[in-house]
């Protein structure tokens, strides 16, 4: 039996086309909806919370910049999947005054006491603003926190023009500043892939705050990227936006175990590169580079993996957050990854997000904050 | 990356991780959470040595420190906190005893990987991989600063505790020098402080501001009758009423006893309006009784106010004259509040010059006890009251309604009262050598509040007896049934002792105070003397015939004799015979006499 019962989607960007397809999930006999809309959609933000308000059934979802179902790119439109099981969401708002760490901290634990620790529920989808201030805080946060292991898949919804606006849905309406932890009925797996390569010598993080990198090797951040890139490629960062040249060539923090967690330099500033996700301080990085093949041949193997491991009891629901910028460096050939996927996938539903930034777990349990990379999750 | 390159990244990117905060947990929870991230770890533990008081300490071999948990990454681990793992707790009993880094594999295929932080503490690891000896071994640099920085981060805390605890003795102290022990509000001294400020700040800026004053109405019988502690609690509630009043502009302290004084300032042109609200607003928080151990306790205030810089520029004036208006108000028993008036203290200077001249008077021999005597139905002389009398050598007789209580507003009080004890004991002397009647019983004198609290009172009395070798029995006490019920425990005990010495009691003004039942049982009285308030026109007041009735019939119900004062007419007379009273003394039948012509009435 499949885990999900109704599955709705349209390409229109038109709110009445929204509203029909809302009405039909609603009469669905479903329980729980994940709504999932394009930000290139024309939908009056007043109208769709009035909308979500007056859901009766549980809703959870967000606006991404595209989405995908089975191979399929959906660029503007949406997406509506109604699942048998009531599922239980959790809405932490108001990030903005949480400013230090003991007060995240605090904030998290008074709402893990309400929740009684999730007891229980050891699976969860994580909807975000991408925009919010400390994801990675969070994330590391609750991970400390909880007083056990969680599986997590999930990714960051907004705008590509990185202007905060409300993107998480509930039945309360549309949020900004918000993470929505929405806890799975079954077991999620999950397959997280980048196919990003090294391709020089590493670098010395001696500056960096945050998300921001001042300085490698003790020199200025954006100097030094840009002259190694230029150095040993045609590219020339003059007279190019630097997102142009600058999404073929992400950093990459190794661990112990020579897994990359990928960080997207996606701003030049005051020769700084402010990148999507944090840099630690004292850490080695390095440039990577990517091609279509090595990153759709990583999709396929981790889909591959998932896939072969789930078992055949179930069909299961497989939700894919795959961030946007691969689709940006990927472009025409994009398509080419959601087919491998959709190739692997023989039963139940495939849809997924194009996300701002990525979340699953690593293989010792943590949480991580991904970039440029894929997560394949099945419940 | 080689090998070579990724250790040494390694331990830079540790050792620049060591050291980044000083407090102890802070700065390992840093070091922690980077060694999770770079070392892909499944979670990070500490423990450190602990001296006995439980704080972190440097590890002494001979002393035998015992290490704790002191900090995980993540806190839990399947509900329970890691430091009740037990996998945990005995890998780290085995790391401690073996003094070296060992690393183990556990059933559920996780490797534990521990290591010494050299006479600081251990360090766990959980993987979900097996960490290379060579890792292990660059990081043994790391345990060796690591080390360096908890010595570093202990003193740190120690010297944050020692400057802590300091601060917060400092602060006692500073609170206890500017509070009172037991209400918490500002105590008198910062009020005297605070006030000298305010009048500066008046002065300089041309302000306003006031002193209130306020004093509990019969605190002291409460305190009396139930105790201190019952007392305090009153105390207590009524500065947290009280503290409910505060506002920007205003301080509020506890003077001392049941006074406490509030300090305005900034006050507008509608400073009586504020002031007035204010009263007003006191008194509204004495209506809802105090409610202690199940009793309920209802009390009022009288308040007295001065104005500044209108009425003084300096702290005690303002607090005297503030003072001097409260009692002012107690005086004239209104809840209004009184304003400070030149005239108060001018009133008072009368009064301490009064006060002087009537200890002159005592001196020179101006007072004269005079006797009214008493008799029973029959006609019979049965004792007399003495009263005092004050023949001022330029004023004449001046009234007792008038000196008696300003003396006991002083300790005069306690002069006279000596001097009439002493007086009725040597004129009891002389009658004791006429030929007394059979009925005549004794002669009795008025007691005054002041007198009765002192530690020697009995004592002075039967000194006098003695000095005067007259029968004790001849001697009897008056004392108020307000004053009774002030001091009702002492009262009783005082008065069962005095009967124990044959001095009988008389409860006199009876009717009019607020004694209760349960306490005038208890007063081993001998007569209850009926106020001459019941007497007056009881033939033709239903009421007070009432009231007369209602105490005869108390009297005899608790064995006391009854004697009605001021029976002024035959009328009275006959009327209080028909209610069973048979004792009586008024102008009817005679009025206060000189002793020689007291005494004349038995020869």
């Amino acid at each position: 039996m499949a885990t999900e019962l109704f599955t709705w989607h349209t390409i229109s960007d038109t709110l009445s086309d929204f509203k029909s397809g809302l009405s039909l999930a609603i009469e669905s006999g479903a329980e729980s909806l994940l709504v999932l809309t394009c930000s290139q959609n024309n939908y009056p933000e007043e109208e769709l919370n009035a909308l979500f308000t007056a859901c009766p059934l549980k809703l959870f979802g967000g606006v991404y910049p595209m989405l995908t179902l089975q191979g399929d790119l959906i660029k503007q439109g949406a997406l509506i999947i109604g699942f048998r099981e009531t599922f239980d969401v959790t809405l932490f708002t108001q990030f903005n005054h949480v400013t230090t760490e003991n007060s995240l901290e605090e904030f998290i634990t008074s709402t893990l006491k309400e929740k009684q620790n999730f007891r229980g529920q050891d699976n969860f989808l994580i909807f975000y603003d991408a925009l919010i201030s400390n994801i990675e805080g969070f994330i590391d946060c609750l991970f400390e926190c909880l007083d056990h292991g969680i599986n997590i898949a999930g990714g960051g919804a907004g705008n590509l023009d990185f202007i905060q606006r409300h993107c998480i849905f509930t039945n309360s309406g549309i949020h900004s500043d918000a993470i929505l932890l929405v806890a799975l009925p079954r077991t999620l797996n999950t397959s997280v892939a980048h196919g990003w390569k090294t391709f020089d010598e590493p670098f010395l993080v001696s500056e960096a705050q945050g998300q921001t990198v001042q300085s490698l090797n003790y020199q200025p951040a954006y100097e030094v990227y840009c002259q190694t890139i230029e150095n040993a490629t045609e590219y020339t960062f003059n007279n190019t936006d630097f997102f142009d040249i600058a999404k073929h060539f992400p950093l990459g923090i190794k661990d112990i175990n020579n897994n990359i967690i990928v960080r997207d330099p996606i701003l030049a500033k005051n020769n700084h590169l402010q990148c999507f996700g944090n840099i630690p301080i004292n850490s080695m990085i390095y440039l990577l580079e990517g091609k279509v093949e090595t990153l759709v041949a990583a999709t396929e193997k981790a889909a591959i993996n998932l896939f072969s491991n789930l078992t055949n009891t179930t069909m299961p629901t497989t939700m894919v957050f795959d961030c946007i910028s691969r689709a940006l460096f990927m472009e025409d050939e994009f398509e080419k990854e959601l087919n491998v996927i959709a190739e692997q996938c023989h039963s139940g539903t495939l849809f997924g997000v194009l996300s701002l930034g990525e979340i699953a777990n690593s293989q010792s349990g943590a949480i991580r904050l991904l970039n440029k990379s894929i997560v394949i999750s099945s419940w | 990356m080689n090998k070579a390159l990724f250790l040494i990244s390694l331990q830079h990117e540790l050792a620049m991780a060591i050291g980044n905060k000083l407090d102890l947990k802070a700065m390992l929870k840093i070091f922690l959470k980077v060694c999770f991230n770079r070392l892909d770890l499944t979670s990070a533990h500490i423990y450190v040595y602990c001296d006995q008081s439980g704080m972190p300490c440097k590890s002494l071999p001979l002393k035998g420190s015992s290490y704790q948990h002191f900090l995980s990454i993540p806190k839990n681990k399947n509900g329970l906190p890691w430091s009740k793992n037990t996998r945990l707790a005995n890998f780290a009993r085995q790391l401690n005893n073996s003094k070296k880094s060992i690393s183990f594999q556990c059933d559920n295929g996780q490797y534990l990987c521990g290591f010494i932080i050299p006479e600081y503490g251990l360090l766990t690891f959980e993987t979900h991989y097996e960490l290379a000896n060579e890792v292990q071994k660059a990081l043994q640099p790391i345990l060796q600063k690591l080390a360096t920085s908890c010595y570093t981060s202990i003193v740190h805390d120690s010297l944050v505790k020692e400057i802590n605890s300091r601060q917060l003795i400092e602060e006692k102290v500073a609170f206890q020098a500017q509070h009172d022990g037991l209400t918490g509000l500002f105590n008198r001294q910062h009020i005297n402080f605070l006030l000298g400020n305010a009048l500066e700040d008046a002065r300089t800026n041309e302000k306003a501001g006031s002193v209130v004053f306020i004093d509990l109405n019969r605190f002291k019988p409460i305190n009396d009758a139930m105790g201190h502690t019952v007392g305090d609690k009153i105390l207590l509630t009524l500065a947290q009423r009280l503290n409910s009043l505060n506002t920007e502009h205003m301080d509020i302290g506890r003077f001392g006893g049941d006074q406490f004084i509030i300090l305005l300032k900034n006050l507008r042109e509608d400073y009586q309006e504020t002031i007035d609200q204010l009263i007003a607003q006191v008194n509204q928080l004495l209506t809802t009784p105090f409610i202690i151990n199940t009793n309920s306790y209802k009390l009022t205030c009288s308040i007295g106010y001065a104005l500044f810089p209108l009425q003084s520029s300096t702290v005690n004036n303002l607090i005297k004259f503030a003072d001097i208006a409260m009692y002012e108000a107690k005086r004239a028993k209104t809840q209004r509040g009184k304003q400070y008036q030149r005239v108060m203290s001018d009133k008072i200077k009368k009064r301490l010059a009064y006060v002087d001249d009537m200890k002159q008077g005592l001196e020179r021999g101006d007072f004269q006890l005079y006797y009214q005597t008493q008799y029973n139905h029959y006609g019979d002389i049965i004792g007399a009251e003495a009263l005092l009398r004050w023949q001022h050598p330029v004023h004449g007789k001046e009234s007792p309604g008038l000196y008696i209580p300003i003396a006991e507003e002083s300790d005069l009080i306690l002069s006279i009262g000596q001097w009439v004890l002493e007086q009725a004991c040597r004129d009891i002397k002389k009658l004791e050598q006429l030929s007394l009647p059979e009925s005549f019983n004794k002669i009795a004198i008025n007691i005054s509040a002041k007198q009765l609290i002192q530690h020697d009172f009995k004592e002075s009395i039967l000194k006098a007896i003695k000095q005067n070798d007259i029968p004790a029995k001849r001697l009897a006490l008056e004392l108020t049934e307000n004053l009774l019920v002030e001091n009702i425990e002492d009262s009783i005990k005082l008065i069962a002792s005095l009967k124990e010495n044959a001095i009988d009691c008389a409860i006199d003004d009876f009717g009019t105070g607020y004694s209760s039942l349960t306490y005038l049982k208890r007063i081993p009285a001998s007569v209850l003397k009926i106020d001459r308030s019941f007497v007056t026109n009881i033939a033709q007041s239903s009421e007070s015939a009432a009231i007369a009735s209602m105490i005869i019939s108390l009297g005899k119900t608790l064995n006391m004799d009854i004697l009605a004062e001021g029976v002024e007419t035959q009328e009275e007379l006959n009327c209080l015979k028909e209610l069973g009273c048979f004792h009586y003394q008024g102008f009817y039948f005679s009025g206060p006499l000189p002793f020689n012509e007291f005494a004349q009435l038995f020869k």
